[in-house]
C-alpha cells in the first residue's frame, strides 16, 4: 500500500494544455474520487498516475518514488478500464492470472492468486469462460478481479461503472466500497457520476478544465461548496442559484422580491452576489422539514411537479428564475397552484456574482 | 550527443517505405528519366540519348494512342458502371433471400478466385468462335446457325472483353455491397417506412447513402488494381484484331517489349500512371468524404 | 379487396421475378469456371467435336496424367511451376505480412500530421499499372541480376502486396480496442509484449486473412511474372498457362487442368477467410 503525490502535474498536446498544474496527496489506504464533466481532465490525469499518459510537466511519486519516466508495469498499480479491457482471446482464468503469468510466477501461486480473487468476487463459477460469454456485470467484476489479483499498491478506477445499468451500478458501488475495506487500498476512482463521488469517496476531488476546484470529505464539498460550480455539480437537483444585491441587509433580487440575509454574512452589504439554495432547503409551509432559527419566506406558483415518493419536486420561478423545491409528506398539487414557500438560511451560500467564489462567512 | 530519435509510427512504416522506394519508386523515377530518352532495349547506349520531350511529343500526336487512350477510358468506364450496377443488384438479390445465404455468398464469391489470366483463357475458349461454349450453345439451341465471331470482329471483341472484366468482378462489389447492406441499421429503414415511404423511396434516400462508402470502398479497391484487365486482354486478343481492341497497356506492353521501344513506351506508361493515380486519389477521397457525411469518423 | 388482391398479385410476380434474377446471376457466376472444370476430364477429342458433345461420353484424368507426366502435352513442367509459385507465394506472403503489420499498425494506433495523405500515397504504388511497371523494374533487375530469380519474384511481389496489406491489417488493428494493450502494460507487459501477447493474438484471424488475400494475388499474378520471369527456375503458373499454347494451336485441355491445380488452393483458402476478409476491408474503410 502506499501515497499517491501529485505535484504541479501538467498535461500539453502540442500547444494544448489540458491539465493545469495539479497539486494532490492521496494517504495510504485512502479511497479519493476524481469527479468532473467530461473533458475536465480527470481521466488523462488518472491515466499518468497510471503511466499510460507521458507527463509534460511536475512530478508524480507512488509510496515517495518519482514515477514519471517509469513504464506502467514498474508502478506497481493496477487499473480497471471503462470498457473493462479484458482479453477477448483469455479465459476468465487466464485473464485473472495474467499479470502473474507475465511476471513469471509459479503456476501453482497463480492458481491460488486466481481462486481467491475469483472467491471475493464470486466468479469461481464462470473461470473456464472467454468474456464473451459474460453479461456485463460479470465483465466488470473480471475486471476488477484483474486488478486484484497481485496486490498492487495503487487501484486505479476509470469510470468501471458507466456502461452498466441503473440497478447493476448500485449494487457495484456498493460492491466496490466493501473490496475497499477489505483490502484496505489505496483507490483512484474516476467517474463523472457525482452520485458515485459522494458514495464511494474518503475524498472528492472536483476538476473542471484541467483545474481542480475543490477537495474535500463528501460532506465538506456538499455543505460548503468553494465556488457556484462546485455548488452545482455537486447533490442532486443541483443549487438554485439566483442572482441578487445586498441592500440594507437583505437580499434584493431584480424583480423587486426582497429576503432576509443569510446570517454570516454582514460584510457583503452593498455587493452583487448570486443566491444560492439547495431544493431540500425550499419546502412549502406545512410540508418543511425541521429546521434552524432563520427562515424567510416567498410566495411561487407551480409550475411543474415531480412526484419521487417520500417527497415531491415541485418548480417554481423566482426573480425570472426557475426553482427547484421540495415538499416532504407530500399531497397532491395541481399546476399553478400558489404556495408560501420556506427558505432555511441557515443552509443558504452566497457566492461573488462575477468570479463565482463562495463568500466567507 | 543524444541520439537521433525516429518517431515510432515512422520506424514501423519505414519498411513499407523501403520495400516499396526499391521495387516502385526508383524503376518509376528510372522509367521517367528514360522516357525522355530515345532508350531502346536493343541498344542500351541509347539510354544516353537525351531526346527531351519527344516522346510526349510522339504520344500526344499519336492516333494509335489516342485510340487506345480513348477504349481505355470506355473500357473502365462502362466496366466500373456496369460492376456496380450488376454488384448492386446482385447483393440486392441476395439480401432478400431467406435461406440458403452463405451458399450463396459462397457462390458470389466463385469469379474473386480466378486469376486474370485464366479468366482471359477461360473467355478465349468461351467465346471461341469454333468449339466455344456460346457458340456451342447458340447453335444447339437453334438460334444462329453459324459461328459468330466473338473475338474476331472488332465491336463483339469489345463485347467479349467486357463481358469477362465484368463477370470477375462484380463479385467484389457484390460481397462489399452486400457487407453494407447487412451493416444498415434497423431504425432507420423503419423510420422511413413509417414515414411513408414506398420501398423505392426508403432505398433512394436511406439504404443508398449508407451504401456509399461501401460503393467507394469496392471502387478505390477496383481502381487499385483495375489494370488487371491486361491480362485478360492480352489473352483474349491481345489487342487485336487490327488493333480494334488495344487498349493503353496492351500498346505500352507491345511498344516496350515487342518493339523494344523503351523510352517511348515509358512514357505513354507514365500517362497510363496518372490515370490511375487520378482515379485512385479520387475514389479515396470521395470515401473520406462519404465516411464523414454518414458520421463514421475521419 | 381489390387492391389487397393487386398487392398479392404483384408479391408473387416479384417473388417469382426475384428466384428467376437470382438464379440466372448464380449460373452467369458459375458455369464459366465448372466448364473449365468438366474439360479438364475430357479428352480433348470431344472437346473439340464439331457438333458439340453436351453430355459427357468419357471422363478420364488423362491432361492431369501428362500434365504431371511432364510429358506428353507438350512437356510443360508443371510440377516446377507449382513449386516456384508455392515458394515465390508464400515467401512473400509471409514478408509482407510482417511489413503490413507494422504498417497497419502504425495507421491504426499512432497519430502524425498527413496521416491521410501517407496512406494513399502507400496505396497509389498499387495503382501503379503491372504493365506500366514491369518495364523499368525489367532493366533494373537485369542490371542488378535478379531477373529471372525467386528473390526478384519475392520482392516485386512483397511490394505489390504491402499497401493492401497495410489497409486490411490497419482495419483489424483498429477493432482491437487501445486499452487491450493498456492494460496489458499495467499488468506487467512491455509495450513489445504488450503486442504479442494480446493485440496479435486478438487481430490474429484477421491477420491472417490478410496473408491469404496477399497469397492470392501473388498465386495468380501475370503482367510482373511474364517480364520477370524467363525460364523453368522462376515461371510461375500463370505464365506457365501461355506453354500450353503456341503459334496457331491451343490445348485447351491441359490449359484447363493446369487452372484446375491453381484454382483448388485459390478455393479452398478463400472459403476460409471469407468472412474475415469482408469484414476487414469495411471496417478499415468505413470506420477509417
Amino acid at each position: 500500500m502506499a501515497n499517491v503525490t501529485l505535484r504541479n502535474v501538467v498535461k500539453k498536446y502540442g500547444v494544448l494544455e489540458v491539465v493545469h498544474s495539479i497539486n494532490l496527496e492521496i494517504a495510504d489506504s485512502e479511497f479519493v474520487v476524481l469527479v468532473g464533466p467530461s473533458g475536465c481532465g480527470k481521466s488523462t490525469t488518472l491515466r499518468m498516475v497510471a503511466g499510460l499518459e507521458a507527463i509534460s510537466g511536475g512530478e508524480v511519486q507512488i509510496g515517495g518514488r518519482v514515477v514519471n519516466d517509469l513504464p506502467p508495469r514498474e508502478r506497481n498499480i493496477s487499473m480497471v478500464f471503462q470498457n473493462y479491457a479484458l482479453y477477448p482471446h483469455m479465459t476468465v482464468r487466464e485473464n485473472l492470472g495474467f499479470s502473474l503469468k507475465v511476471a513469471k510466477q509459479a503456476q501453482p501461486v497463480i492458481d491460488d492468486a486466481v481462486d481467491k480473487a475469483a472467491e471475493i468476487l464470486s466468479l469461481t463459477p464462470l473461470l473456464d469462460r472467454k468474456p464473451g460469454a459474460l453479461s456485463g456485470g460479470q465483465r466488470q467484476r473480471v475486471a476488477m478481479g484483474r486488478a486484484i489479483v497481485r496486490h498492487p499498491e495503487v487501484f486505479l478506477f476509470d469510470e468501471p461503472l458507466s456502461n452498466l445499468d441503473a440497478k447493476l451500478r448500485t449494487q457495484m458501488r456498493v460492491e466496490i466500497k466493501k473490496l475497499h475495506q477489505k483490502l484496505k487500498s489505496t483507490i483512484i476512482y474516476v467517474t463523472h457520476d457525482q452520485v458515485e463521488a459522494m458514495t464511494l469517496a474518503d475524498r472528492i476531488v472536483i476538476m473542471r478544465d484541467g483545474h481542480i476546484e475543490q477537495v474535500g470529505t463528501p460532506l465538506e464539498v456538499f455543505e460548503n461548496p468553494l465556488n457556484t460550480f462546485v455548488a452545482t455539480f455537486i447533490g442532486s437537483p443541483p443549487m438554485n442559484l439566483l442572482d441578487a444585491v445586498v441592500k440594507d441587509g437583505k437580499l434584493a433580487f431584480s424583480d423587486g422580491t426582497l429576503i432576509a440575509m443569510p446570517p454570516g454574512y454582514s460584510q457583503a452589504e452593498g455587493q452583487a452576489v448570486t443566491f444560492g439554495v439547495r431544493a431540500d432547503n425550499i419546502m412549502p409551509v406545512g410540508h418543511a422539514l425541521p429546521h434552524g432559527e432563520h427562515m424567510a419566506e416567498v410566495e411561487m406558483e407551480v409550475n411543474l411537479t415531480e412526484p419521487l415518493g417520500t417527497e415531491t419536486l415541485l418548480f417554481s420561478v423566482l426573480a425570472g428564475k426557475e426553482v427547484q423545491a421540495k415538499m416532504f409528506n407530500p399531497r397532491p398539487v395541481q399546476t399553478g397552484e400558489r404556495m408560501t414557500f420556506q427558505i432555511m438560511l441557515d443552509k443558504c451560500h452566497l457566492f461573488d456574482a462575477e468570479t463565482g467564489a463562495a463568500l466567507k462567512r | 550527443m543524444k541520439r537521433l530519435k525516429l518517431p515510432p509510427w515512422l520506424v514501423l512504416l519505414l519498411p513499407a517505405i523501403i520495400i516499396l522506394s526499391a521495387v516502385v519508386l526508383i524503376p518509376l523515377v528510372f522509367s521517367l528519366y528514360s522516357s525522355f530518352t530515345s532508350y531502346r532495349l536493343t541498344r542500351p547506349d541509347s539510354i544516353f540519348n537525351w531526346v527531351g520531350l519527344f516522346n510526349y511529343e510522339k504520344a500526344v500526336t499519336d492516333v494509335k494512342f489516342w485510340a487506345a487512350f480513348g477504349r481505355t477510358v470506355l473500357l473502365l468506364a462502362v466496366a466500373l458502371n456496369l460492376e456496380m450496377l450488376l454488384g448492386l443488384g446482385l447483393a440486392l438479390m441476395v439480401s432478400k433471400v431467406t435461406s440458403g445465404q452463405r451458399l450463396l455468398r459462397t457462390m458470389m464469391m466463385f469469379p474473386m478466385m480466378f486469376s486474370p489470366i485464366l479468366v482471359g483463357f477461360q473467355f478465349k475458349f468461351i467465346f471461341n468462335d469454333n468449339v466455344g461454349l456460346v457458340n456451342n450453345a447458340l447453335q444447339s439451341l437453334g438460334i444462329t446457325d453459324q459461328a459468330i465471331p466473338w473475338l474476331v470482329d472488332g465491336n463483339l471483341a469489345m463485347f467479349s472483353i467486357i463481358f469477362a472484366e465484368v463477370w470477375t468482378a462484380t463479385s467484389v462489389f457484390g460481397i462489399l455491397i452486400l457487407a453494407g447492406l447487412y451493416a444498415i441499421p434497423r431504425d432507420p429503414l423503419e423510420a422511413a417506412k413509417v414515414d411513408g415511404c414506398t420501398s423505392l423511396q426508403s432505398f433512394r434516400y436511406v439504404t443508398l447513402p449508407f451504401l456509399m462508402p461501401f460503393i467507394y470502398i469496392a471502387m478505390a479497391i477496383r481502381s487499385l488494381d483495375v489494370a488487371r484487365a491486361y491480362d485478360i486482354v492480352q489473352i483474349m486478343t491481345n489487342g487485336g484484331p487490327a488493333r480494334r481492341t488495344e487498349l493503353l497497356w496492351t500498346l505500352i506492353g507491345r511498344t516496350g517489349y515487342v518493339d523494344a521501344r523503351m523510352g517511348y513506351a515509358n512514357a505513354m506508361g507514365y500517362i497510363s500512371i496518372f490515370l490511375a493515380i487520378f482515379f485512385t486519389v479520387y475514389f479515396f477521397k470521395k470515401l473520406t468524404q462519404s465516411r464523414r457525411e454518414l458520421g463514421m469518423g475521419a | 379487396m381489390a387492391t389487397n388482391m393487386n398487392h398479392r398479385i404483384r408479391r408473387h410476380s416479384l417473388k417469382g421475378l426475384h428466384f428467376f434474377g437470382l438464379f440466372s446471376a448464380m449460373m452467369v457466376l458459375c458455369v464459366p469456371g465448372l466448364w473449365i472444370v468438366l474439360n479438364s476430364f475430357r479428352p480433348t477429342v470431344e472437346i473439340m467435336a464439331k457438333p458439340p458433345v453436351w453430355i459427357p461420353n468419357e471422363l478420364n484424368l488423362d491432361h492431369y496424367r501428362a500434365m504431371f507426366g511432364g510429358i506428353g502435352e507438350g512437356g510443360v513442367p508443371v510440377l516446377t511451376y507449382f513449386t516456384n509459385s508455392l515458394i515465390i507465394s508464400v515467401t512473400s506472403t509471409v514478408i509482407a505480412i510482417l511489413i503490413g503489420m507494422a504498417g497497419g499498425y502504425a495507421f491504426a494506433r499512432y497519430k502524425f500530421k498527413f496521416k491521410g495523405g501517407v496512406f494513399v500515397a502507400l496505396m497509389v504504388t498499387r495503382a501503379v499499372p503491372g504493365v506500366a511497371l514491369s518495364l523499368p523494374l525489367f532493366i533494373i533487375f537485369a542490371r542488378v541480376g535478379i531477373i529471372d530469380t525467386h528473390l526478384g519474384m519475392v520482392m516485386a511481389y512483397v511490394a505489390l502486396n504491402v499497401p493492401f496489406t497495410i489497409w486490411l491489417i490497419d482495419g483489424f488493428f483498429r477493432q482491437v480496442p487501445p486499452e487491450l494493450a493498456e492494460a496489458a502494460e499495467i499488468d506487467g507487459c512491455t509495450r513489445w509484449q504488450a503486442f504479442w501477447r494480446v493485440e496479435f493474438p486478438v487481430a490474429r484471424s484477421g491477420i491472417a486473412s490478410a496473408g491469404i488475400f496477399a497469397f492470392l494475388t501473388s498465386w495468380n499474378e501475370y503482367a510482373l511474372a511474364s517480364q520477370l520471369t524467363r525460364s523453368t527456375t522462376s515461371k510461375t503458373m500463370p505464365v506457365g498457362l501461355l506453354d500450353f499454347t503456341s503459334e496457331f494451336t491451343l490445348n485447351w485441355g491441359g490449359m484447363c487442368a493446369l487452372a484446375v491445380l491453381m484454382i483448388i488452393p485459390a478455393l479452398i483458402l478463400t472459403f476460409l477467410v471469407q468472412k474475415h476478409l469482408i469484414a476487414g476491408l469495411t471496417f478499415g474503410g468505413v470506420k477509417g
